[in-house]
C-alpha cells in the first residue's frame, strides 16, 4: 500500500515537472469586416493590448484583423480604434504589429495557420511556431451560429473543422496548453466538437443566444466593445497588474457575471488534464502572459583564465584537424576533388534556401507557348465564324 | 361549396351561356389520338436510354473522379510501428581502443578481456554497452572481442570518429598506480599502471581491470543516465534503468530537457547590446565573437550551424511592467527582484526577433543600465546574468569603473560577457555537464541528438498516420508518400548506423528523416477544410441536378409502367 502510494506520489511529481512551459503564443482573430463590426476589431486589439502588456512579444502574436477601422472613411478620429466611449486609450497606438490583414483572412489561412501547412515562402512572424512546450491563446470573434463563425461575410468556419486543425496540432506536438475563448454569438457551440486533450474553453453565450454589445460611442457612431470581452478585459486589468500576479484562470470565470453580460458564459473543462480543478488553478500569466522561469546564473563558474586556455587549445585542435584534413587530401590527390566538390555543395546548401523560389524559365515558355495558341485559337473561331456567315 | 347532391336545382347552362355545356356526347366524341407507330414508341425508349447512359456512364463517373479526394497509398502500418519503436530500438555500441604499445600481445588480450567481463558487470542499461579492443591490430582486436569491425573503406571519414575513446596503457615504475588521466581536449584516457598489475593469463579479474572498467563507467555515466531518460520518456523500455535513479537526477534532467533548445540544423544567434541611455554606442563584438565564440562554433559544426548577427539599441530600457530596481545598502549596488527577472526582456519594444531565414533564433542580450542605477544586480543571489529556458540568456554588463560609462565597448571589456554567453549557449545547446574531456562531451551529444531525431521523425510519422486513419476527408498528394518513404528509408539507415556505431552518420540519416517527415506532415495541400453540413450539400446539388433529373426520373417511370402494362 504504502508502496503504491509511493509510485503514485513519484507519478504526480514528475507529471508535476513535465508540466512547465517554456513558450506562450496568442492568436487573436477577428473576423468581420464593415464599419459597422467596429467591436470586433475593438475586441481583438484590447486582447492584443492586454497580451503584449504582460510579456508576450510581437514575435509570438498573430493578429488577424479583416478590416482597417483606423483608417474606414467614417471613422471621425482617424488613425485610431478606441474600445470605450471615455476614448481614454488608442488601441491602434504605434506600436502593433498586424499579421494578417484584410482578405488575408481566411478559414483556409486560420487553418494553415493552426496546423503550420504554409508555403515555404512564409514569413517566420506569420506562422505559429510553437512545440509541445508553448502554451497558446486562441481568441476568436466576429458573428457566428449554431457551431459555426462566419469570417468576412464571406465563409465560415465550423466548429468540427476547427476541432479537427486542433486534434492535427495535438497530434504533431504543438501545444502544451491552450485556452480557447470566442465572444459570438452561439459561442459555446463552437468548442461542443473539441475532442483534443489539454484545451480549455470558454465562450460567451449558450446556444439559441446572442451576444451583445456592451456601449456605444455616440461621436464613433457604432458600439466600440462586446460584453463578454469587456468584462474579461475588466478583470484582467484591474486584478491581473503586472506579470508576476498570481491570480488563476478560476479567479476570472468566477468573475463572469451572467446579469451582467445578459448571456450565459460558458466554460469546458473535461478535455484539460486533470480536470475542473486543474484548469481552475492554472495561473492566468500561464495563458496571457509570458513566464518563463529563468535561471540565474552564478556559484559554480568556471574561471576565465581556463575558459581562455580552453579556447587556445580548441583552436589548437581545429588547426590540427585542418591541417590533417589537408595531408589526406594531399595524400589522396583523386579524392581532393570529390572533397572539395562535397565542401562546396555544403557551403552552397544554406544559401540556396534563402535565395527567393526561381522561376523556371521552361515552364515560363511552356506557358507563354499555350497563351500564344489560346490566342490563335481564339481568332480562328472568329475568322471561322465569319466565313460561316459570310456564306 | 357544391350543390348538395339531389337537391332540385337545374343544370346551370343557363347561367353561364359563353360556356357551352359539358355533356356526355362531348366526352365520347373526344377522339384519342392515333397509337404510337412502333418505330417512334422504340425510338422514344431509345432516347430515353440514351439519356440515361449518358447521366451513368458519362455523369457519375465525372462527377465521382471530379469531387473524390485523391488520398495516396501511406505505409500505414509501418509509419505506426516505427512511432511505437517496434522497428528500431536504439543501441549505443560505443568502441573504446586500448593502446598498449609496452604489453605483450597475450597480455593485452587477457587485460581486454578481463575490463571487458568487468564493464559488462556494471553496465545496467543493455543499450549503451562499451566494447574494448585493441589498437594498431584491428584484425586480431576484433577477433579478440568477438565483433565485426564494419567502415567504408579505407581512409573512410568517420573510420576516425568510430573510436569513442582511445586508453593508454602507460607504464611506470614509481608513483601510485594505476590512477587514469582523462585529456581535456582529446577522447584520450591515458592509464599508469605498474607493470606487476597486469593479470596473469589464467585469472579473470585483476585490480587494474577493475580499475579501468570503473574508470570507464565514471566516464559515461551522465551519457548512459542521459541516453536512458530520453528512452524511457518516448518508449516504455528501458523504464528498469530510469528506476535506479535518484528523484534528484530526474529533476534535473527534466530541469536540462525544459532548458535545451529544439534540435535545428541551423541555429540563428543573435547578441544585443541595449542601453537605457545613448551610450555605449558602439561595441567591439565582432572581434570578441571571432575570438571567443567561433572556435567553439567551430567545434559544433558536425551537429549543428549557426548564423550571427549583432545589433544596438540606444535608449532601450527593460520592460516597464516590472518593479523598478532598488539600492541595496549591503550590496552598494541596485538590485532586481528574482521572480522580476522573467518580466526584464521589453518584448513589447525591442526587436528581438528577426526573422532571418527558417532556423530559430537564439537570443543573448547585454544590457548596460543607466549610471543612476548602476551597478546592477540580482537581489538573491547577486548575479548578474541569467538564463532564458529555450530562449537565451541575459546579462547585465555594468562598468567597471563607476562614473562615466564608455561610448565604446572594447573586446577586453565584452570578455567576461562572451565568457557568459558561451557557457549560456553550451547549456542551450544541451552539452552535458561532465566528463572533462570535450570531444566526449561533443560525441555524446551527436549521440543523444542522433537518438532525439529518431524519436522525433518517427512520432511524427505516426502522428501522420493516425491522422490519416482519423481524418479521411483530407487529401494527401504524391509527394506525400515519397516523403514518407524517404524518411522512413532514411530512419532505417541511421538505426542501422547506430547499431554499427557510426554516430556522425546516424545523425546525419536521421536529421534528413527528421526534414522528410516534417515536410510529409506540413505538406501545403493537406488542408481539411472539408466539412459541409448536409444541408449545404443539399443546397448545392438541388438546383443542379433537381431540374434535369426529375424528367429523366418521370419518362423512364412512365416507360416502365407503360412496359409492366403490356
Amino acid at each position: 500500500m504504502a508502496l503504491t502510494i509511493r509510485v503514485f506520489l513519484v507519478l504526480l511529481l514528475s507529471t508535476l515537472t513535465l508540466s512547465e512551459h517554456t513558450s506562450n503564443w496568442a492568436v487573436l482573430v477577428s473576423t468581420s469586416r464593415f464599419w459597422f463590426n467596429y467591436r470586433h476589431l475593438a475586441n481583438v486589439l484590447s486582447l492584443y493590448r492586454t497580451v503584449k502588456r504582460l510579456g508576450i512579444p510581437d514575435s509570438q502574436i498573430i493578429l488577424m484583423l479583416p478590416d482597417d477601422m483606423a483608417c474606414n472613411p467614417r471613422n471621425a478620429f482617424p488613425g485610431t480604434v478606441y474600445n470605450n466611449a471615455d476614448r481614454a486609450l488608442d488601441l491602434y497606438g504605434d506600436n502593433i504589429e498586424v499579421d494578417y490583414r484584410g482578405y488575408e483572412v481566411t478559414v483556409e489561412n486560420f487553418i494553415r495557420l493552426m496546423t503550420d501547412r504554409v508555403g515555404e515562402d512564409m514569413p517566420r512572424s506569420k506562422r505559429l511556431l510553437t512545440d509541445d512546450r508553448s502554451n497558446i491563446l486562441v481568441y476568436m470573434t466576429g458573428h457566428g451560429g449554431n457551431e459555426f463563425l462566419k469570417f468576412q461575410d464571406a465563409e465560415e468556419i465550423s466548429a468540427f473543422d476547427l476541432a479537427d486543425a486542433f486534434e492535427q496540432m495535438w497530434e504533431k506536438k504543438r501545444y502544451h496548453e491552450m485556452l480557447f475563448m470566442i465572444d459570438t454569438c452561439q459561442a459555446n457551440t463552437m468548442y461542443s466538437k473539441f475532442y483534443s486533450p489539454n484545451i480549455l474553453a470558454t465562450g460567451s453565450s449558450e446556444i439559441d443566444q446572442s451576444s451583445y454589445s456592451h456601449h456605444a460611442d455616440n461621436d464613433v457612431g457604432v458600439a466600440v466593445i462586446d460584453r463578454y470581452t469587456y468584462y474579461n478585459l475588466e478583470f484582467l486589468e484591474t486584478q491581473v497588474r503586472d506579470p508576476t500576479s498570481k491570480v488563476t484562470m478560476g479567479d476570472l470565470f468566477d468573475s463572469y457575471d451572467e446579469e451582467k453580460m445578459h448571456s450565459h458564459p460558458g466554460i469546458r473543462y473535461d478535455l484539460f488534464h486533470g480536470g475542473e480543478q486543474a484548469a481552475r488553478s492554472k495561473l492566468i500569466m500561464d495563458f496571457f502572459g509570458n513566464v518563463q522561469n529563468v535561471e540565474v546564473d552564478g556559484g559554480v563558474k568556471r574561471n576565465e583564465t581556463e575558459w581562455r586556455e580552453e579556447l587556445a587549445a580548441i583552436e589548437r585542435m581545429i588547426i590540427e584537424a585542418k591541417r590533417r584534413h589537408n595531408e589526406s587530401l594531399y595524400t589522396y590527390p583523386r579524392r581532393q576533388e570529390v572533397a572539395e566538390e562535397a565542401r562546396v555543395l555544403d557551403t552552397k546548401q544554406p544559401l540556396r534556401k534563402e535565395r527567393a523560389p526561381r522561376v523556371d524559365e521552361d515552364t515560363g515558355w511552356k506557358k507563354q507557348i499555350v497563351g500564344a495558341a489560346a490566342l490563335l485559337g481564339c481568332l480562328g473561331i472568329w475568322a471561322a465564324g465569319s466565313w460561316l456567315e459570310s456564306l | 361549396m357544391p350543390p348538395a347532391e339531389g337537391a332540385d336545382v337545374p343544370p346551370t347552362p343557363n347561367s353561364n351561356p359563353n360556356i357551352p355545356p359539358i355533356t356526355k356526347s362531348a366526352i365520347t366524341a373526344m377522339r384519342h389520338p392515333p397509337p404510337e407507330s412502333k418505330e417512334s414508341l422504340r425510338l422514344r425508349r431509345y432516347v430515353i436510354l440514351s439519356f440515361w447512359a449518358v447521366a451513368i456512364f458519362i455523369g457519375l463517373p465525372i462527377w465521382w473522379k471530379t469531387t473524390a479526394i485523391y488520398r495516396a497509398e501511406l505505409p500505414l502500418q509501418i509509419m505506426t510501428d516505427w512511432a511505437d519503436g517496434k522497428i528500431c530500438r536504439p543501441v549505443f555500441p560505443l568502441r573504446i581502443s586500448v593502446e598498449a604499445p609496452t604489453l605483450q600481445l597475450q597480455d593485452a588480450h587477457n587485460l581486454i578481456r578481463a575490463t571487458q567481463h568487468a564493464l559488462d558487470d556494471l553496465n545496467e542499461f543493455s543499450a549503451h554497452h562499451l566494447r574494448l579492443m585493441l589498437a594498431d591490430a584491428p584484425l586480431s582486436a576484433a577477433n579478440a572481442s568477438q565483433q565485426v569491425v564494419i567502415s567504408g573503406g579505407p581512409g573512410d571519414r568517420s573510420d576516425d570518429e568510430d573510436i569513442a575513446l582511445s586508453i593508454r596503457l602507460i607504464p611506470i615504475e614509481t608513483g601510485t598506480a594505476p590512477r587514469s588521466i582523462l585529456q581535456p581536449y582529446a577522447p584520450t584516457l591515458d592509464v599508469y599502471y605498474s607493470p606487476n598489475q597486469i593479470p596473469p593469463p589464467s585469472s579473470t579479474g585483476s585490480p587494474l581491470a577493475t580499475f579501468i572498467a570503473h574508470e570507464l563507467h565514471k566516464i559515461f555515466a551522465e551519457e548512459q543516465t542521459l541516453l536512458a531518460h530520453l528512452l524511457s520518456t518516448t518508449s516504455n523500455v528501458y523504464t528498469a534503468k530510469m528506476k535506479s535513479l535518484s528523484s534528484e537526477t530526474v529533476t534535473e534532467l527534466e530541469r536540462q530537457s525544459t532548458r535545451t533548445l529544439k534540435y535545428a540544423p541551423t541555429y540563428h544567434l543573435t547578441f544585443s547590446l541595449f542601453s537605457p541611455t545613448f551610450m555605449p554606442s558602439s561595441w567591439e563584438i565582432e572581434a570578441a565573437l571571432q575570438q571567443y565564440l567561433s572556435p567553439l562554433l567551430e567545434t559544433f559544426s558536425s551537429i549543428s550551424n549557426f548564423t550571427v548577427d549583432t545589433q544596438v539599441q540606444l535608449y532601450a530600457t527593460f520592460s516597464p511592467s516590472i518593479r523598478q530596481p532598488e539600492y541595496d545598502e549591503n550590496l552598494k549596488a541596485w538590485t532586481l527582484r528574482k521572480e522580476d527577472l522573467s518580466g526584464f526582456i521589453n518584448a513589447a519594444e525591442w526587436p528581438l526577433s528577426p526573422s532571418i531565414g527558417v532556423s530559430p533564433t537564439v537570443n543573448f542580450i547585454l544590457y548596460v543600465p543607466d549610471q543612476s542605477q548602476s551597478p546592477l544586480l540580482v537581489k538573491e543571489s547577486g548575479a548578474n546574468s541569467w538564463l532564458v529556458p529555450q530562449w537565451g540568456g541575459v546579462l547585465i554588463l555594468n562598468p567597471a569603473v563607476t562614473g562615466q560609462s564608455p561610448m565604446t565597448l572594447t573586446k577586453d571589456a565584452l570578455t567576461p560577457a562572451m565568457h557568459t554567453f558561451s557557457e549560456q549557449l553550451l547549456s542551450l545547446l544541451g552539452l552535458p555537464q561532465s566528463p572533462a574531456s570535450l570531444p566526449l562531451r561533443l560525441s555524446t551529444l551527436k549521440r543523444v541528438r542522433a537518438a532525439s531525431l529518431l524519436f522525433s521523425a518517427s512520432s511524427t510519422l505516426g502522428a501522420l498516420a493516425r491522422l490519416t486513419k482519423a481524418l479521411k476527408s483530407i487529401p494527401i498528394p504524391d509527394n506525400v508518400a515519397k516523403s514518407v518513404d524517404t524518411a522512413i528509408a532514411h530512419l532505417q539507415q541511421s538505426c542501422s548506423d547506430l547499431r554499427d556505431g557510426r554516430f556522425q552518420g546516424a545523425l546525419e540519416n536521421a536529421r534528413i528523416a527528421e526534414t522528410a517527415a516534417e515536410k510529409a506532415f506540413f505538406e501545403k495541400s493537406m488542408v481539411g477544410q472539408v466539412y459541409f453540413p448536409d444541408e449545404h450539400k443539399v443546397a448545392v446539388y438541388l438546383p443542379l441536378l433537381g431540374p434535369v433529373a426529375v424528367p429523366l426520373i418521370m419518362a423512364g417511370m412512365k416507360e416502365l409502367k407503360s412496359l409492366r402494362g403490356r
